[in-house]
């Protein structure tokens, strides 16, 4: 009969997961580890919920620096961050190979189980980048330029610092919609990152300041930049893709 | 002829301001990193960040603009030739600036790249654009990616001062031959385009020497596990400034009203020294205007890349704008297959160790519209085929057709852990499609297959099909449908 753990969706609750999986010595091929909420329940299974412990997840974490690499642990932080239901296990099968091979395990692709952790990283990175290029401020007043996304992944953390290193003197703030978190940047200060009450998110998404001229300015020069003998949409949704243009300036109609 | 309107808001300054930049091909913001400074406004990324992507396609980087679109020039291809009736219009200094600012603080942009027809004479608006950049850069504190144009035939000082405030600097090529340039740019000369280009390449060098680096500017790191990359055999020369080009500064800056009092100019003596163009040079070359063919135009990059070390060469293909019995028709379609073969090209040669002399002849001067060069190189390179994934060395995997400089990095990081089986390849990103018919693993081809150079080729041929002719035709595309009312009957 397998047995199935189950745990929060965060670092700490995977990482935590992973230890009591670790620590129950049921056997690899017996276990495998799930995020809740869990829809839908399998029969002859024994499900096992693990309550986030961050004594355990730092134990994970200083196993995973010294026995496998920091490398590792990047790709496990980045993966633990991806919507994927099965990142919990994926996360734990890639570790119990990881603990046995050391440091180059994170080269050895041939591996299915390193190949799904490594396709998730790769994911996770990707669509950090691509808010990187399509976040778009909107200027509020009092000077305070905000941000909305919509990431499938949680990718608050990995833009962060590329945007407090790029305006250090600006009030900024981006926030998740899907995830109603936010990061905060007060001007010559450090950001940080903040889960957003209801009321505060709602009162959020009504600050925007409409008439800001250079809305029309920015739409004036895209629409004029594109060569109209070389005009190709096909490229155009390769590149950005349809699902990244919900808040983006250029791609919002008037009125 | 020129209608020069002194009422027009800044929209329609920027919008007949950028329609007039935009055939200049070049947007890229890579090149440099530079971290923010408290204070000031923007940092750089050395991978470049594209911001969005316009109808056709193509990367919006930077704030592609002209400070000026008056010309005095009469360049047959160019759509602010002086014999074109336009309204003419001219960008402030503070309006560029304001528009930097505030575009790039809501991130819709990585930088400015400023260009501009020649006002008055080269020395007048090489003083604009220095004004322009000065003053974003030291009264507006954006510490962003700027990309500017040199204008040929532009005093060197004002070269050299732009130099220590700009990321990348570009003077267009625009024709690979003299002749081609004779032809359509009448006023431009090769010798005005290549010795600003040489000047630049020495101050970049010797800014580099200064602060212990190589002479010569970073290129792609995996390029020194390859035997004879384009890198290897540069022989970079120093040209001379010819006293021609003097001759002709003195009679063009002798009547312009300066805007900037100092003329001499020392680079800041502070410790360590300002950088000049870290980001390098690039030019740009026009595709299909004149009769060149693919060989010319690729042997002429190589030389770009070795003799003036610029970081990167873009070929842009012929729009046609002006109506010219020197030009292609006004119903030319633009030559896209042809320009994305050239940038397939240009990275074989930047990433792959190939040479110009590889890829075409002056007996076989063109690209193969049906295959793209490294597969075309491959069948004609049989005898090197197949190639056993599991022992071959980095340069011998990128010659391979489907393996990138990415996979070829896996496959040699993940076969120290074991073999690598077809599988395995599929994850590491290899585009098996075009490699079965090249590799091996642990001795045995993906299928049965003939190496056998009509086979493969008709089989190549048959899956790039679809791709060139996407890339030739990219608006007829559109799925067949019943209600269609193109074949509906009448």
């Amino acid at each position: 009969m397998a047995t199935i753990f189950t745990c929060d969706d965060s670092l700490e609750g995977i990482l935590t997961c992973i230890y009591d999986a670790w620590a129950s010595k049921l056997g690899q091929q017996n276990i495998r580890l799930l995020i809740e909420p869990v829809v839908e329940y399998e029969l002859f299974c024994d499900y096992r919920h693990t309550d986030s412990d961050s004594h355990k997840a730092n134990n994970v974490i200083d196993s995973i620096q010294k026995k496998i690499s920091s490398y590792a642990y990047q790709m496990v932080y980045r993966c633990a961050m991806s919507a994927s239901p099965d990142k919990a296990d994926i996360i734990y099968r890639f570790l119990l190979l990881g603990f046995h091979y050391g440091r180059q395990i994170t080269d050895m692709i041939q591996f299915p189980a390193v190949s799904a952790i490594f396709e998730i990283n790769r994911a996770v990175g990707n669509e950090a980048h691509f808010f990187r290029e399509f976040v778009r401020f909107l200027n509020m007043k009092g000077n305070v330029l905000a941000a909305h996304i919509e990431p499938k992944s949680d990718v608050l953390i990995f833009i962060a610092p590329h945007f407090a290193d790029r305006m250090p003197s600006e009030n900024w703030m981006i926030i998740d919609d899907n995830r109603k978190s936010a990061v905060i940047h007060p001007a010559d200060q450090e950001y940080y990152l903040t889960s957003l009450s209801d009321d505060e998110f709602l009162r959020l998404s009504h600050l925007e300041d409409s008439d800001d001229p250079f809305i029309d300015l920015w739409k004036e020069f895209f629409e004029t930049i594109a060569i109209k003998p070389r005009e190709n949409y096909r490229c155009q949704r390769n590149l950005f893709p349809i699902r990244y243009r919900r808040h983006v300036t250029e791609f919002i109609p008037p009125g | 002829m020129e209608l020069i309107d002194q009422n027009l808001s800044l929209q329609d300054k920027l919008h007949i301001l950028a329609d007039a930049a935009k055939y200049d091909v070049a947007c890229t913001s890579s090149g440099v990193d530079r971290r923010g400074r408290k204070g000031s406004l923007g940092n750089s990324c050395a991978d470049g960040i594209c911001h969005s992507f316009s109808a056709d396609g193509r990367c919006v980087s930077l704030l592609k603009i002209l400070q000026s679109n008056e010309c005095v020039y009469d360049c047959k291809y160019c759509l602010n030739r002086a014999g074109n009736d336009r309204v003419r219009t001219t960008f402030s200094p503070e309006d560029i600036c304001q528009l930097v600012i505030e575009f790039y603080r809501r991130n819709y942009i990585e930088g400015l790249f400023l260009s501009s027809g020649v006002v008055k004479n080269p020395a007048y608006t090489m003083e604009l654009m220095y004004h322009s950049i000065y003053m974003l850069r030291n009264q507006y504190h954006f510490n962003g990616y700027i990309h500017v144009k040199a204008i040929p035939n532009a005093p060197q000082e004002l070269i050299e001062k732009l130099g220590y405030i700009v990321d990348r600097m570009s003077i267009n090529l625009e024709l690979p031959t003299a002749e081609g340039l004779q032809e359509l740019a009448p006023h431009k000369t090769q010798s005005s385009i290549l010795t600003p280009m040489a000047l630049v390449q020495k101050g970049i060098a010797e800014h580099r020497l200064s602060v212990g680096k190589d002479a010569l500017m970073d290129r792609s790191s995996a390029n020194r596990y390859l035997s004879e990359t384009i890198f290897d055999t540069a022989q970079p020369s120093r040209i001379h400034e010819s006293s021609a080009y003097h001759a002709g500064i003195t009679s063009t800056s002798s009547g312009t009203d300066s805007l900037i009092p100092a003329p001499s100019f020392s680079a800041p003596s502070i410790s360590r020294p300002d950088p000049f163009v870290p980001a390098g040079q690039s030019t740009q070359m026009i595709i299909g205007a004149t009769g060149e063919n693919d060989y010319q135009l690729l042997t002429t990059t190589q030389k770009l890349y070795q003799q003036f070390d610029l970081k990167r060469v873009f070929f842009s293909a012929y729009v046609p704008l002006n109506e010219d019995a020197h030009l292609p028709s006004l119903d030319t379609a633009p030559p896209l297959l042809r320009e994305h073969r050239l940038y397939q090209a240009d990275w074989l040669l930047r990433f792959y160790g190939f040479q110009a002399q590889d890829l075409l002849t002056a007996d076989r001067p063109n690209f193969n519209i049906f295959l793209d060069p490294k597969c075309d190189w491959a069948l004609r390179h049989l005898e090197i085929f197949p190639v056993e994934v599991n022992t071959a060395d980095y340069a011998t995997l990128l010659k391979v057709p489907g393996i990138g400089n990415k996979s070829a990095y896996r496959i040699i990081n993940a076969r120290k852990g074991g073999n690598l089986d077809f599988d395995a390849l599929k994850k590491i990103g290899v585009v098996l499609k075009r490699a079965r018919y090249f590799i091996t693993c642990k001795g045995k081809m993906q299928y049965h297959l003939r190496i056998e150079e009509d086979f493969i080729t008709r089989q190549l041929t048959g899956e790039e099909h679809h791709s060139a002719w996407d890339i030739e035709h990219p608006q007829t595309y559109q799925q067949l449908s019943l209600f269609d009312t193109q074949f509906a009957v009448h």
